[in-house]
């Protein structure tokens, strides 16, 4: 059972990503773009998430909790670079 | 290993008169001779077992794989010229602490000098002719040092340049010929050389060795048409002259001659070449010492002639000649020096070494006047002086040898020279020291200190001494030197004053006779020399080097157009052609090797790569967007390192996309953020199809590689890293541990980089771009608040949460994804974090400990780690671990190699803040920081 | 899988190269960034694709993905940080000092009469 209930996370996950891409590479506003990243990397740490599940291992989840500390990180910076210039003040 | 010692001792000690100079000059000299003189009596221990004919040998291998061995003898031949550089470097130690002024680097000049030294002893007690190229290169090395010792004067910075052009380019000739020899004779020691050389003799590569190592050892004896970096080098202080030009340096052409005589010599073509050249260069510098007016310089061309001479009696080939040439070298090392160091006190007290404005200075400085005219006599070769004695043995042997089958040719070209050399000896002597008084000298002349006048002094007792004794005071180093350099017994010989009414006595007097004529015309003579045209040895050197550095110059122009774009396009496009080669005459197949399926989600990754590189190409002008782009290839990438099973990879790339975001947005707030609009032309077009061709190339390449099977290497360290190294994690412990060494330089890498990045931004804060940097403002401000609460709240509470995840990453390391560098960068994320939030100066004040500290404390921990194993007598980074229970934590494992990678977390923290924050310092230097 | 993996080499390459072209600072550092991806995946590649066998020993004689190229490439991620803060640095820097960011700033003959100097 669980094994369906992953290949249907792939599959939305999948389609999910390539929304993203299609707002990234769209735009219209770098703003839009970098919402289109973040969200992209949220959907990566599901990707992970799942994947491990699928293989029944935990080997890959520092990765997850990496991405997830610091891809709010890279977009905090993307918007401090928008709305101040300098992203150390 | 005390014959190791001898040679090692000077040039360890050459810190010692550096490091005493604080304490003054007198306590420099001392450092500088003890050295010396403990130096010269390891070597004297010797003395007894040589005299018994064994060779005192030692030998370490230093690079067995090409048979470089740290091996060393001394020999009878050994013994002599280490004798007389030990013995003159220390009389030239105490001349030139009296001979330099104060003002001048004396422990730089002794510091110098016993690198030479050390140098010198090298080449003359090697035993691997690998390792005496070594020697002989830093002789050449420490001698540009000495000659150009006057660093401000251009003279001194030319001629060091010349020398060291003309006698390191001989080297390595003579690196290529002992190459050579090496080979053919199956051995690179010289005690197993010398024994084959019938083998070397009969070789078809013989004529090649010869050639080569005589371009060698002509251009360190100067002789013709090498010579001429001599007289130029003279630029260099007068105790440098006295020791390198007249006694140690120069000879060593001589001394190999000597040493390779067995196995080279014996040929006709080292008769005519070896002989020949001899003869030339004795002849010609002779005339052109006659005509010089510098007392060095004299004694220069005057150095020549006579190096001349030993090359001459060398190529000979007789037994006979040998010792007469092994003779001459001592002989003439000793009133050489004696003479330099004599011409150096004329320049010292009088102001000038210009002959023409001396004269006279016998009344005025009489000491140096006696000593002067001993050592010259003894140049002439007047008896009782030593000089005599082996001129005497040269002149007896040139009239044994016989050139093209004349009888008078070889021996009227030598008393052509000996002409010339008395006349310039007589002229050196009665145009300095006799002839009237004068009043325009530029000091006021009188004897030097003792400390100036006593080495020439010791040299001419010694000079007398073997001119009078000579059995007793020469004959058994001559022996004992002639029979090295034979490797067999030497001709039965005695030396002595007297020898009758030889050919060769006569020949000597009818020289001195016509010397003397000779001088008496010199004003005659000396004008038809000046009108003369005559070819300049320095001016074809200088118009062969310029044309060198024309041609380079022009190669350099033409390619390079300084043009970054044009440069890389050319390079892009070479490499790509190299390859597409390569590609064109190899058949292609797809490989064997079973394809892995192609999963969905990938398969999706896949497609936002492409898009993300079309993206790039098409909005690379908003770099904000192709700075996004690009980060969404690395996370893709790291992706792809999890599902192609490296989670370790996953991780350092995730940490590491964050760091560089950083870096490049803080760099891109200066920048503009807007390419500069390209107008779409031919150029552009050119780089597309560039770039897809070798794009394409390259995914053929790895396509190709791919699809075919292999063997790893690999499965050694899978098999080992348990047992072996510990750890679980064999990514980590081939960092670590296998490769630690590897690990160990590019952590140094990055302390480095990491310096050059501060010190770039440390320029521009303090440097007159400061300036600039003040008037510079964005003109970006969206937002009126500088650090938001929330983010800074959110942050504060990250901080003790990551730096826990950094923990528990680099302790776990070694058996599970994780390690140093992974735990480094996040470490490095938590504290930026709080720079972001809070600001540069909240953050900065809070810092409390110094990351160049930090770059070098990591440095040094990882190399004590290294360094550990060595005292334990393991090799360097040898690795140990040990399981340990603690209470409540449970099994942990000690790794030696967990102190390595706290070295490597240290320093990539530290390389990673000291980057990012003073990167970010630099905003606040700017017009919207100081608001 | 290994299809994507070249394409994917081959497209970073191309857009690496592209941007190197460029001439001007950042489009530079961008492009180093692509090539490094690229290399960093074909040195990884070299090891060959191996699916959910991460290097950690369970039991020796098992089958593991090549650690060499992982170890190898984990290096080359740091070093070329390292080397991309340094170009960053240097093109910050460089803009100050000539108020351009172009790559190329003199014409062909100017640059070559600077450098004799």
């Amino acid at each position: 059972m669980i094994g369906y209930a992953v290949l249907f996370g792939f599959a939305a996950i999948s389609i999910a990503l390539l929304m993203n891409l299609w707002r990234l590479a769209m735009g219209p506003t770098v703003l839009d773009r970098v919402l289109a990243g973040d969200t992209m990397v949220v959907n990566m740490i599901a990707l992970i998430i799942l994947y491990g599940v699928q293989r029944n291992t935990t080997l890959y989840f520092e990765s997850a909790l990496l991405l997830a500390m610091f891809s709010f990180i890279s977009t905090i910076a993307y918007c401090r670079f928008l709305l101040r210039g300098d992203i150390i003040e | 290993m005390s014959i190791a010692l001898i040679v090692l001792l000077p040039l360890l000690g050459a810190v010692f008169p550096a490091l005493m100079m604080r304490l003054g000059k007198n306590e420099s000299a001392i450092a500088a001779s003890s050295v010396t003189i403990l130096s010269l009596v390891l070597l004297l221990t010797n003395i007894f077992a040589i005299s018994q004919s064994t060779v005192p040998q030692a030998s370490w291998p230093w690079v067995p794989q090409i048979d470089l061995n740290a091996s060393f003898f001394v020999d009878g031949l050994g013994l002599l010229f280490a004798v007389m550089i030990l013995g003159i470097g220390l009389l030239v130690t105490v001349y030139a602490r009296f001979y330099l002024s104060p003002q001048e680097a004396l422990g730089r000049f002794f510091a110098y000098l016993l690198l030479f030294q050390g140098a010198m002893l090298g080449v003359v007690l090697s035993n691997n002719i690998l390792l005496l190229i070594v020697f002989w290169e830093l002789t050449s090395l420490s001698s540009f040092l000495l000659i150009g010792f006057k660093s401000d004067s251009q003279e001194g910075r030319q001629g060091a340049r010349m020398a060291l052009a003309v006698t390191a380019g001989g080297g390595l000739a003579l690196l290529a010929g002992m190459l050579l020899l090496g080979q053919v004779a199956g051995s690179f020691e010289l005690t197993e050389i010398l024994k084959e050389g019938e083998k070397i003799r009969s070789s078809p590569y013989y004529l090649s060795i010869l050639a080569l190592v005589l371009i060698g050892c002509f251009t360190k004896s100067a002789q013709f048409p090498f010579h001429f970096w001599l007289p130029h080098a003279m630029a260099a202080p007068t105790p440098v002259s006295a020791y390198l030009h007249s006694a140690t340096m120069v000879k060593a052409g001589i001394f190999l001659m000597l040493r390779l005589w067995p196995v080279l010599a014996g040929t006709q073509t080292w008769f005519y070449v070896v002989a020949g050249t001899g003869v030339i260069t004795m002849l010609i510098a002779a005339v052109i010492a006659l005509f010089r007016d510098d007392l060095k310089s004299i004694l220069a061309y005057s150095t020549i002639s006579h190096l001349g001479i030993m090359t001459m009696l060398v190529g000979f080939g007789s037994e006979m000649a040998v010792v007469a040439c092994v003779f001459h070298v001592i002989n003439h090392a000793i009133f050489k020096a004696a003479l330099f160091m004599n011409a150096g006190i004329v320049d010292h007290e009088t102001g000038t070494r210009d002959i023409s404005r001396l004269g006279g200075l016998a009344s005025l400085m009489p000491i140096s006047a006696i000593t002067a005219t001993l050592a010259a006599a003894s140049m002439v070769g007047v008896p009782p002086m030593n000089g005599f004695l082996s001129k005497e043995m040269m002149l007896e042997e040139v009239t044994h040898a016989t050139a093209i089958g004349v009888a008078w040719l070889l021996p009227g070209l030598v008393m052509l020279a000996s002409v010339f050399s008395v006349a310039y000896s007589l002229r050196f002597l009665l145009y300095t020291y006799f002839g009237p008084v004068r009043n325009d000298y530029p000091a006021k002349p009188h004897d030097p200190s003792r400390g100036l006048w006593l080495p020439p002094a010791c040299l001419v007792v010694l000079a007398i001494l073997i001119g009078l004794f000579p059995e007793a005071w020469a004959g058994s180093i001559t022996r004992l030197a002639s029979d090295a350099a034979l490797q067999s017994k030497s001709p039965k010989f005695h030396l002595s004053l007297w020898h009758g009414w030889t050919p060769a006595l006569m020949m000597s007097i009818f020289a001195f006779g016509c010397g003397a004529t000779a001088l008496s015309l010199y004003v005659p003579v000396r004008s038809i020399w000046n009108k003369a045209l005559l070819p300049d040895a320095k001016g074809l050197y200088d118009l062969s080097l310029n044309a060198c550095v024309r041609l380079a110059r022009i190669t350099t122009d033409r390619s390079f157009n300084g043009s970054l774009h044009r440069m890389l396009f050319l390079f892009v496009l070479a490499a790509s052609a190299l390859g597409g080669v390569v590609f064109a005459r190899s058949s292609y197949e797809r490989g064997e090797r079973e394809l892995l399926p192609i999963n969905t989600s990938m398969f999706v990754g896949w497609v936002l790569v492409i898009v993300a590189c079309f993206v790039l190409a098409w909005k690379h002008q908003s770099r904000l967007i192709a700075l996004l782009t690009v980060n969404i290839v690395g996370l893709i990438s790291s992706i792809a390192f999890i599902y192609l099973s490296a989670p370790d990879l996953a991780l350092t790339q995730i940490a590491v996309e964050v760091v560089t975001l950083i870096l490049m947005l803080l760099a891109l707030h200066f920048l503009p953020k807007e390419a500069i609009n390209e107008v779409i032309s031919w150029r552009q077009y050119r780089d597309i199809v560039l770039s897809v061709a070798v794009g394409a190339s390259v995914g053929f390449l790895c396509w190709a590689m791919m699809t075919h099977d292999f063997q790893s290497i690999s499965s050694y360290y899978i098999q080992h890293s348990k047992p072996l190294g510990g750890g679980a994690n064999v990514v980590n412990v081939i960092l670590v541990d296998f490769r630690g060494f590897d690990t160990f330089g590019e952590i140094t890498v990055i302390g480095i980089a990491a310096m050059a990045i501060y010190a770039m931004l440390d320029g521009m804060l303090t440097g007159p771009l400061s300036a600039t940097l003040l008037k510079w403002t964005s003109g970006l401000r969206f937002s009126p608040n500088r650090h938001p609460m929330m983010m800074v709240v959110v942050t504060r509470v990250m901080l003790p949460l990551a730096i826990l995840v950094a923990c528990y990453i680099f302790l776990r390391g070694h058996n599970l994804p994780g390690g140093g560098f992974i735990a480094a960068l996040v470490v490095s994320i938590a504290l930026i974090m709080q720079y972001m939030a809070s600001g540069f100066a909240w953050a900065d004040e809070r810092v409390h400990f110094d990351y160049h500290a930090l770059i070098g404390g990591g440095g040094l921990i990882a190399a004590i780690t290294g360094i550990g194993s060595i005292v334990l007598g393991k090799p360097f980074l040898t690795s140990g671990f040990k399981y340990v229970d603690f209470p409540f934590i449970g099994k942990v494992e000690l790794a030696s190699v967990s102190a390595f990678d706290l070295g490597v977390f240290l320093t990539v923290v530290g390389g990673v803040m000291l980057a990012l924050a003073n990167l970010s310092n630099l905003g606040r230097m700017t017009g919207d920081g100081k608001q | 899988m290994e299809l994507l993996v070249a394409t994917a080499v081959a497209a970073m390459t191309a857009a690496g190269i592209y941007l190197l072209l460029r001439a001007q600072t950042f489009s530079i550092v961008l492009g180093l960034t692509m090539v490094t991806y690229a290399v960093n995946l074909f040195i990884f590649a070299s090891g060959r694709l191996t699916v959910n066998q991460p290097d950690i020993i369970v039991n020796p004689t098992g089958t593991y993905a090549d650690p060499l190229p992982q170890a190898l490439v984990l290096t080359a991620i740091v070093i070329s940080f390292a080397m991309t803060a340094l170009i960053l640095v240097m093109s910050v820097r460089s803009y100050f000092e000539s108020g351009s960011d172009l790559v190329d700033l003199f014409g062909p003959e100017e640059t070559v009469s600077k450098d004799r100097r």
